[in-house]
């Protein structure tokens, strides 16, 4: 076909061959910039954490159930052997709504046995439960007080360099479950009383984490949303309770730092 | 007449370009997500199906955003303008996956409702580095999606032409939106030189391409009459136009297109009712002038597309001295009639 009749009406089916030769180079060097930019994308993302969500499965728990003060639960897993699990709602809320029938039937709860069914988050050492439904808590022994684990101070004005995150989402739902993309879900989550964790990491790159509360060691919640998922040097007096520590903070001593994120 | 008038039915070429959009965005899906599992196993199934469709999105509006300047340059990339709504559908679904999971992975089953989250959560706005980058996803989907909407012809028609027009070219705020989207948020918490420089690249290409076309279009605009003839505008010689093609000259502000065919000369506007493409430049084919963008037909001498179809443009008056064209500038009625100009070779 000479070149000033080459023209293209797209219902009629026939196509001149040099109309043919540019959309077959537009497509193959669209298809090779496709697969380069997968590539590219596919390769720069950042590592991910081998952290777990038990989306699919349940498991039944046992131990004594107290605040610090958010709902936890100390469970036996072995001889003189303790750890202590995180208890938290469905979705991005507490486990609070979720313990309110067993606390009406039982006022002072903390120190009571309590067995219950969900699924497990860990990561690091660390184990987290997801409560779904009421109807998975059961009582098995009314409280004793002395069950009830005791917090022990450590030291005070300590400063420490670490990022304020949502626990539910760190620990394993979500990846990544800290920094920027994460963020608003992490301010959801907190705002929804899921408690915040502070999450740290040394020189040797060795993490440790506190779950953050005011100057009483009461829960923090919508005080602290401006400072979540962003990197920042918090200062507070530090306590123990079993393998948790506790940091109590007012959040007038919480620094931003202007880093990003992905250091943690 | 009118046997070959189709406006929007399916036929090969949207196959074939159908066909290769899914075989693309395919390869693209198994890349990313083979690359992700062979490189990072531990990523989670809704991470990866925000990222596969979010960047799926991101590179199908490049290759959109390029078609439109190349076929301007070069008429053989007009096949892919032809079916581009395909191309902008597909592109919106991908996008609506993308932002549907990001919205219920990170804004629901939370004590507020999700939109309201989505909003309120983080409430840095007047900070870049923790501005609420999700706030312009969701603005550019709801762009991507009016448009989506609104891609049939039927809408075309109900808008209006200018209206749609309009409409449609809200599609450069919602790039805007979503480099902006992508630079702010995962940009900041992955920084990669690779990444950042492959957006970038992209940025330039359409950028260039899109002022290269407009400046070009504006020499068009500046075309003026080098004699008048007691009222009627030079255009060019008879020799100058191709047979069954026009020459495109501006008269009193607007674009017309000077038609040569069977040894006769006729005018009319030069911009295509369906969406303003340039009739000067497409072809007189079975007797019509055929849009080069989607083949809409208007007879030469009145402007009107051939029954059933009701589509007009304007006509104008022309004279031809020795071999000189002169145009009359005053437009005549969408769809008036005019005898063609009748010469010998
Ligand atoms: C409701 C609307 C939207 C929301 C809530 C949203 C949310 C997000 C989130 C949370 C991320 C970070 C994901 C991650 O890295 O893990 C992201 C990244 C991204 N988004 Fe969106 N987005 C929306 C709309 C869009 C649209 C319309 C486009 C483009 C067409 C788009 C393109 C991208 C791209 C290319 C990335 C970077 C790659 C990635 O990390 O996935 N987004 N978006
Ligand atoms: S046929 Fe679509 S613009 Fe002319």
């Amino acid at each position: 076909m000479k070149e000033k009749d080459d023209f293209f009406i797209g219902y009629i089916d026939e196509i001149s061959n040099k109309t043919k030769v540019t959309l077959k180079t537009f497509v193959s060097l669209s298809l090779g910039f496709l697969i380069l930019i997968a590539i590219v994308f596919a390769l720069t993302q950042n590592t991910f954490k081998n952290s777990s969500f038990e989306l699919t499965t349940s498991t039944k728990i046992t131990g004594v159930y107290h605040e610090m003060p958010y709902p936890m639960l100390k469970v036996k897993t072995d001889k003189n052997e303790f750890k202590t699990i995180m208890l938290l709602g469905f979705g991005k809320l507490s486990a609070n709504p979720f313990l309110k029938k067993i606390k009406r039937q039982t006022p002072n709860l903390s120190g009571s046995m309590l067995s219950i069914e969900g699924n497990l988050i860990y990561y690091n050492g660390k184990t987290l439960l997801q409560i779904t439904s009421d109807e998975k808590i059961t009582l098995l022994e009314k409280a004793n007080p002395n069950r009830v684990p005791k917090a022990e101070y450590i030291a005070k004005n300590i400063e420490l360099q670490g990022e304020i995150i949502d626990p539910k989402c760190y620990f394993g739902v979500m990846k990544p479950g800290n920094g920027k993309i994460h963020r608003s879900c992490a301010v959801l989550c907190i705002s929804g009383g899921i408690p915040p964790v502070l999450a740290t990491t040394d020189q040797n790159n060795i993490s440790e984490y506190y779950i953050v509360t005011d100057l009483e060691g009461k829960p923090i919640n919508k005080a602290i949303l401006p400072y979540i998922g962003k990197p920042s040097i918090v200062s507070g007096t530090i306590y123990k309770l079993e393998d948790w520590y506790q940091l109590r903070i007012s959040t007038n001593h919480i620094k931003e730092l202007h880093l990003p994120s992905n250091i943690y | 007449m009118g046997v070959n008038y189709q406006t929007v039915l399916w036929n090969r070429n949207k196959k074939i370009y159908d066909r290769w959009i899914g075989l693309s965005m395919l390869i693209y899906l198994i890349s990313f997500i083979g690359l992700t599992f062979i490189t990072n196993v531990q990523t989670s199934v809704e991470t990866l199906i925000i990222r596969a469709f979010g960047t799926l999105a991101i590179v199908l509006l490049h290759i959109i955003l390029v078609i439109g300047p190349l076929s301007r340059i070069n008429t053989r990339f007009l096949p892919l303008l032809y079916n581009r709504r395909h191309l902008g559908v597909s592109m919106f679904l991908a996008a609506l996956i993308h932002g549907g999971f990001s919205l219920f992975q990170f804004h629901t089953l939370g004590n507020v409702n999700p939109i309201y989250a989505l909003f309120s959560s983080n409430m840095d706005y007047n900070s870049l580095k923790n501005f609420p980058f999700q706030v312009l996803g969701f603005f550019a989907l709801i762009i991507l999606f009016l448009m989506a909407a609104t891609s049939h012809d039927f809408w075309l028609k109900n808008l209006s032409a200018k209206s749609w027009k309009r409409l449609h070219m809200m599609v450069y705020f919602a790039y805007a939106l979503i480099i902006m989207h992508v630079f702010l948020g995962s940009f900041q918490q992955q920084p990669s030189l690779w990444s950042t420089a492959i957006l970038s690249f992209g940025f330039v290409v359409i950028t260039a391409l899109h002022i290269s076309t407009g400046s070009k279009e504006r020499k068009l605009d500046h075309i003026k009459t080098t004699d008048t003839n007691e009222g009627w505008d030079y255009v060019c010689d008879i020799d100058e136009i191709p047979e069954d093609r026009a020459k495109i000259f501006i008269v009193d502000n607007e674009r017309i297109a000077v038609f040569k065919y069977n040894n006769k000369l006729s005018a009319i506007s030069n911009v295509c009712k369906h969406q303003g493409g340039p009739l000067g430049e497409g072809k007189v084919v079975d007797g019509c002038v055929t849009c080069p963008w989607h083949g809409y037909q208007y007879l030469p001498h009145n402007g009107q597309s051939p029954p059933p179809f009701t589509e007009q443009v304007s006509t104008y008056r022309l004279k031809l001295i020795d071999k000189k064209v002169y145009v009359s500038p005053k437009a005549l009625p969408e769809g008036t009639e005019v005898d063609p100009v009748i010469f010998n070779n």
